[in-house]
């Protein structure tokens, strides 16, 4: 999913929906002169209106709900949607509590069950808060400059010895006879 | 006192340029930076310390009955990146590393999944503990007790009475 909806500068519309105002300053510390994001064209502006992306810093609380909805809606399309800090990308640690409405995901379930939205591409940036340099790879990744390192891993164990009552009590013996017995070695 | 414009100047000249180039060179990540936890699926044993005291949740530990299987889930989109896994890992199997460049286009891409399987129980024939953590808890139990594993905790329990009353009678 490469994203060539913008061939131009990224205008970013920065918005707490929620959090504890430590990914907003780690947002604010990539326009500093350290990291300066506008050599690369992205800008913070005041207004969704104005904005490409949105920002969402938080797991999005049941207050600031409606309004990350009309801020959401008053960006024009074609947008795009970054998911700044663990609360905005699965909820965080106030995933299940009854103020929070639980990050982003659970925001487009409610957009596509009342609103019936076509969902804009999102890209995730977990970090609690992230570095100011995962967000900027974050925006590198949503261009297409970058390529994903992140992937989906799964493990299955495959062979495990069978366990029985001789086995189990000359268990240092098989050990060392059989040698390579994946045991949690120290 | 109020510096002219041509003093500013000079002053910047002398700082020079501190700007990073960040996406286009690599940074350093300071030493004892917490980043990427990831469980090493040769150390791991299935115990579930790490999901029992994981704030947010983030790690969740679930028993497949059907295909012997014990599932440990980890989403890196809820971690916060503590450490405390890291800490109560009694193979030292899960670790934080020093990656941070984690963004997905997908949270799916954000998940890892380790699948160990389970013993049966010799008694009733009911799943209940990898078969690493069987031999894991084997090494520090004396000999003569180690059948003793090879049952589930209702049915040790109830073998373990019986030992009991035979040696008090």
């Amino acid at each position: 999913m490469s994203l060539k909806l913008f061939r131009r500068s990224l205008w970013v519309y920065h918005l707490n929906s929620g959090g504890c105002n430590g990914c907003d300053i780690e947002v604010l510390n990539i326009f500093t002169p350290y990291h300066d994001v506008e050599r690369l064209g992205i800008k913070l502006v005041a207004s969704p209106r104005h904005a490409d992306v949105i920002v969402f810093t938080g797991p999005i609380t049941r207050e600031t709900l409606p309004k990350a909805i009309r801020a959401f809606f008053a960006v024009p399309e074609p947008k795009a949607v970054v998911a700044v800090g663990s609360c905005a990308c699965g909820g965080g640690i106030w995933y299940d509590s009854y103020a929070v409405i639980g990050g982003i995901e659970a925001f487009y379930r409610i957009l596509e069950k009342y609103y019936k939205v076509r969902l804009p591409p999102t890209v995730y940036v977990p970090g609690c808060p992230p570095k100011p340099e995962a967000i900027i790879y974050g925006v590198a990744v949503l261009r297409g400059v970058l390529k994903q390192k992140q992937r989906k891993t799964y493990f299955l164990e495959k062979e495990v010895p069978t366990l029985t009552r001789d086995f189990i009590v000359n268990l240092e013996k098989y050990m060392k006879q059989g040698g390579e017995i994946s045991i949690g070695k120290r | 006192m109020k510096a002219s414009r041509i003093e500013i100047f000079k002053e910047a000249l002398k700082t020079g340029v501190v700007t990073k180039k960040y996406p286009f060179e690599p940074i350093e990540v300071p030493e004892g930076f917490r980043g990427k936890p990831s469980i090493d699926t040769e150390k791991c044993i299935g115990c579930g310390a790490c999901v029992s005291v994981c704030p947010p949740n983030a790690l969740s530990i679930e028993v497949d009955a059907k295909r012997g299987v014990k599932r440990i889930m980890l989403f890196l989109g809820r971690c916060i990146f503590c450490g405390r896994c890291q800490e109560v890992c009694p193979t030292e199997a899960i670790k934080l590393s020093r990656e941070f460049e984690l963004s997905s286009l997908n949270s799916k891409d954000l998940y890892q999944v380790v699948e160990l399987k389970m013993a049966k129980c010799k008694i009733c024939g009911r799943y209940y503990a990898t078969v690493r953590q069987i031999l894991f808890t084997a090494r520090n139990v004396p000999k003569d007790q180690r059948p003793l594993l090879l049952l589930c905790d209702e049915c040790r329990s109830k073998v373990s009475a019986k030992y009991i009353s035979y040696a008090r009678w």
